[in-house]
């Protein structure tokens, strides 16, 4: 088969259809459900690596498109296809599937059928996000991951699972519903202005100027905002994160995350470049506020999880920073930011949810001395906390390096602030780990902890092979991205002139 | 072949004559008849090709408009019809005189969106409401007492608006035709009084449609009432209702009244979710957020006449939802109370089946994609927007806001909860549910089915 938008189609409904036989499995047949989940998502992982391979990174715009009518009466299509940013999206999600399912398999005991289901279907979902090129198709697959996530989160979660996912539930909707209303304004907009009736994206560039314009921009920026999640629309998602079991966290942190920014790349930014332009700033300070303020918030937790948690506003806020300067090396740094911010936050809450699964505790003060009973799973968690941190060598560092030093040419006091953050960093997750690991086992329960098993080394070897190679070898990706990112810098009017630090803001 | 009289009227006898059927008939053999003729008569819409005569003046129109709201009605009657529970029958319905009254009433609601003059409107009315007083009170308790009682001294009281009105009408108008209020807007003398006067003719299907302030009934009809009755009013009679309004809307055409409908479509999304919020009883909860969807159909109508597509489709998908979770309820309800919150709590793990399909038929209400109801919406929403009442649809989005709340509220106790249903007895789930189900899962992504012909019956709007 050539590589095109039928393994590109394949790839998005695999895990769906996939998801759908396993639902329908009888109760007898329960024990398949978690095996069948993961030969699925493996499965679907082939047709995502080849779109991987076969992208051809000389090529600016989409590629592996396909445009067909859907619903006629409205003048939406269905439209697919991947640029350079999607593309990496689109595989982390794939990649980070498998991963998800297999840290399952001894955590979720109740409904397994329900929940492989669940898990897949959202896979579909994400990955309908990345790919679609209309905004109603955009819309169905950014609104339909909610339910999946939010039976995860219900069902499967920890002791506040209800509260924390009808939160999660209502957060996201109002910011969604918000930008309902923005879409239909452009739609009618567009209609008014030329005629047709269309939901292409790419009709959608430099859309509405002046007041509108802004007040578009902010409904769009809003929900997707809150989906990243900038400071000060973050509160959803320690509780969230906290209350989803491993597998949805992962998932949260790997890649819907990734989603709100992903929208500030494919729509909010290009369709009013000069709202972006205006608002940049302002927004990207929200952005850098965030990193000191998770990070802070983070070094005062002794739950690690709710540590991960806020690591990951941080994390995503220095993201949201290398987008909206648009300046070439910083978005791109930006882009790769979101996948290292995948992988390792991925392995971190991976990690989290084995020493839960051994202790039913995630309190830092419960452990203590675990590297001399884990000393594998200590060497792990070492590797996946450097990432983290932005240690030289793995991938960490290029992403942040690069958008650090993207930033520093236009937004100097921002970048400064930011790298505030990358510090501070180092100092909560050392701390964490320090608490975790070393020391002497003082806690009994902690004694006879068993190390990594057999499953679990296959869940983390993947992540720990990407975190390196990204450092070590980032060009494999990031070469895919340089197109994507000059198309988005073009669209967004950019890039932004450089300043000294004593002029910006001005 | 020249057309008669008789194909005319052939869906109605055809719904009716095995309605009358069923009363003579054992009792287990009512539903199979009732079931059978309306079948019959949606099939004999399906495919008849809608004719150009008009008999008794234009009391009865068979256009394009005419097939596509018989379609809407005989579907939501049918599927009422063969999701009653035996047990409803068993326990506290009448079965002969159930399956013969919900029949005639939806001929009543055939005949009242054929009819081209308003008293053709008003008669038809009456055949709606008759049948409906009755089967409002078909519980011999005190809260079927009351539902009754209230449905039918507020259903006088808004068909006497109705009549009013028509005398004011046709006072100034000088016409009794629909298609004549289009006159009001160049009217020199008696204006005020025809414009009035069509405001009350209005007021009385805001009564069935249940919009504010004309929805106080509704929560303890829905509830007092049996569960089916409940589905059969919730979607097939509101369906009409919202079709008879609409088609009076374009008719008059007049800004003032778009003035109104705003107002009315602002404050009935608002009362409806606000009174939503603190219900436990899920079918109280169900009656107020069709109270709810009133609102929201009405803000489709700022879009005008070619609104009509995207209120017929949500039409369809809200009464498919609709019918699907009140039949749910009415199977798995122990007793008249109906069911709580704390009831459905842990549904999910005792029988997933039903649990799946109530979360379908409430995401879909919620209007979450990918399900039909987002569709509906998205597109009734857009007519507003190119209407020029953005503001209503902001008002909209942040009511549907709202209601995420308690359709979430349904969702948590099915699927996170624990206890209450676990030991219900698993009753059969029917095949039409499962039906009901595809449609509001896939409907939306088919949505062309059903906008493309609306549009293409749209010159017949009045």
């Amino acid at each position: 088969m050539m590589i095109g938008p039928d393994l590109l189609n394949i790839a998005i409904y695999l895990p769906l259809a996939a998801g759908a036989l396993i639902a329908l499995l009888p109760r007898a047949k329960e024990h398949l459900s978690g095996p069948l989940a993961l030969a699925a998502s493996l499965l679907a992982f082939i047709p995502a690596l080849a779109l991987y391979l076969g992208f051809d990174p000389a090529l600016p715009g989409m590629q592996f498109a396909q445009d067909l009518p859907w619903l006629s009466a409205l003048g939406a299509r269905y439209a697919i296809g991947l640029d350079g940013v999607s593309l990496l999206m689109f595989i982390l999600t794939a990649f980070l599937g498998p991963i998800a399912v297999l840290s399952s398999f001894e955590a979720v005991k109740e409904h397994r059928r329900f929940y492989y289901a669940s898990l897949l279907a959202l896979q579909t979902g994400m990955l309908g996000v990345f790919a679609a090129l209309d905004l109603l198709l955009f819309y169905v697959f950014w609104e339909a991951m909610l339910i999946p996530m939010y039976f995860i989160i219900g069902i499967w979660g920890g002791q506040r699972r209800i509260y924390a996912s009808v939160k999660f539930f209502i957060y996201t909707m109002a910011g969604s519903l918000l930008m309902l209303a923005a879409i239909l304004w452009l739609y009618f907009g567009h209609q008014a202005k030329t005629g047709v009736y269309t939901f292409a994206l790419g009709a959608y560039g430099n859309a509405a100027a002046g007041g509108t314009g802004m007040l578009l921009f902010l409904a769009f920026a809003l929900a997707f905002a809150i989906k990243v999640p900038l400071w000060p629309f973050h509160t959803w998602l320690p509780d969230a994160h906290v209350e989803a079991p491993t597998a949805g966290s992962i998932i949260l942190a790997g890649v819907l995350l990734k989603m709100g920014v992903y929208g500030f790349i494919r729509i909010a930014v290009p369709f009013f470049p000069e709202a972006a332009m205006a608002a940049g700033w302002p927004i990207a300070a929200l952005g850098a506020f965030g990193v000191i303020y998770g990070s802070l918030t983070a070094w005062a937790q002794g739950d690690i999880k709710k540590l991960v948690a806020y690591s990951s506003v941080a994390h995503l806020g220095i993201v949201m920073v290398g987008v909206l300067v648009l300046e070439p090396a910083a978005v791109g740094g930006a882009v790769l930011q979101m996948v290292n911010h995948g992988l390792s936050t991925g392995a971190l809450f991976l990690c989290v949810g084995m020493l839960y699964e051994r202790r039913h505790t995630r309190l830092m003060a419960d452990y203590g001395g675990i590297a001399k009973v884990m000393p594998a799973f200590a060497a792990v968690f070492m590797i996946v906390t450097l990432s983290s941190i932005g240690l030289p060598g793995l991938n960490g560092f290029i992403g942040e390096f690069l958008i650090l030093f993207g930033t520093f040419k236009v937004w100097p006091c921002l970048a400064l602030v930011s790298l505030g953050g990358v510090i501070l960093s180092a100092v909560y997750m050392l701390g964490m780990y320090q608490k975790v690991f070393f020391g002497p086992v003082t806690n009994p329960a902690n004694k006879d902890l068993p190390d990594l098993k057999v499953r679990e080394w296959l869940c983390v070897l993947p992540l720990l092979a990407l975190i390196v190679w990204i450092g070590v070898y980032p060009n494999f990706f990031l070469r895919r991205i340089d197109a994507a990112v000059n198309d988005y810098i073009r669209l967004a009017g950019g890039p932004r002139p450089a300043v000294t630090l004593a002029q910006e803001g001005k | 072949m020249e057309k008669t009289l008789l194909d005319l009227i052939a869906p109605l006898l055809l719904a009716a004559v095995p309605a009358i059927i069923a009363l003579l008939v054992r009792p287990a053999w009512a539903q199979r008849a009732a079931g059978i003729g309306l079948a019959a008569a949606l099939f004999n819409v399906f495919i008849s090709a809608p004719a150009n005569i008009l008999p008794f003046g234009q009391s009865l129109v068979y256009d394009p408009l005419t097939k596509l709201f018989w379609l809407l009605i005989l579907g939501a009657a049918l599927a009422a019809v063969v999701l009653t529970p035996r047990a409803a029958c068993a326990s506290e319905l009448p079965a002969n005189e159930y399956y013969f009254l919900l029949p005639i009433s939806a001929v009543g609601l055939m005949a009242m969106l054929a009819a081209g003059d308003l008293i053709g409107v008003f008669i038809a009315l009456e055949v709606v409401s008759l049948p409906l007083y009755a089967l409002a009170a078909a519980r011999r308790t005190a809260a079927g007492a009351e539902a009754g009682y209230k449905y039918f001294l507020l259903g006088s009281f808004g068909a006497a608006l109705t009549v009013l009105g028509i005398a004011f009408f046709y006072g100034s108008v000088g016409s009794a035709l629909i298609t004549s209020a289009a006159a009001i807007a160049g009217l020199t003398a008696h204006q005020a009084a025809a414009s009035a006067g069509f405001l009350l003719i209005m007021a009385g299907f805001a009564f069935k449609a249940a919009l504010v302030p004309f929805h106080m009934w509704v929560p303890d009809v829905y509830e007092g009432s049996p569960s089916p009755v409940g589905a059969f009013m919730a979607s097939a009679v509101k369906a009409g209702a919202v079709l008879v309004l609409f088609r009076l809307f374009v008719a008059a055409d007049l800004p003032l009244y778009y003035k109104v409908f705003w107002w009315v479509a602002a404050l009935t999304m608002a009362a409806g979710n606000i009174a939503a919020l603190p219900q436990t009883g899920v079918k109280r909860m169900l009656a107020y957020s069709s109270v709810a969807h009133a609102g929201y159909l009405l803000t489709g109508f700022m879009g005008g006449k070619a609104a009509f597509p995207a209120v017929y489709f949500y039409l369809a998908v809200y009464a498919a939802a609709t019918i699907g979770a009140f039949s749910l309820v009415a199977i798995l309800e122990k007793e008249e109370k109906g069911v709580t919150l704390d009831g459905l709590r842990g549904l999910a793990a005792a029988d997933p089946a039903k649990a799946a399909l109530m979360a379908v038929f409430v995401l879909s209400l919620a209007g979450i994609p990918p399900l039909a109801g987002f569709f509906g919406k998205f597109w009734l929403f857009a007519q507003a927007v190119r209407g020029g009442s953005p503001g209503l649809v902001v008002i909209a989005v942040l009511a549907s806001a709202v209601s995420l709340y308690y359709y979430l509220s349904i969702m948590t106790a099915m699927y996170a909860g624990k206890g209450g249903a676990s030991d219900a007895p698993r009753a059969r789930t029917p095949f039409t549910l499962w039906l009901l189900g595809a449609f509001v899962l896939f409907g939306g992504l088919a949505a062309d089915l059903f906008l493309l012909p609306a549009a293409r019956a749209l010159p017949f709007l009045p």
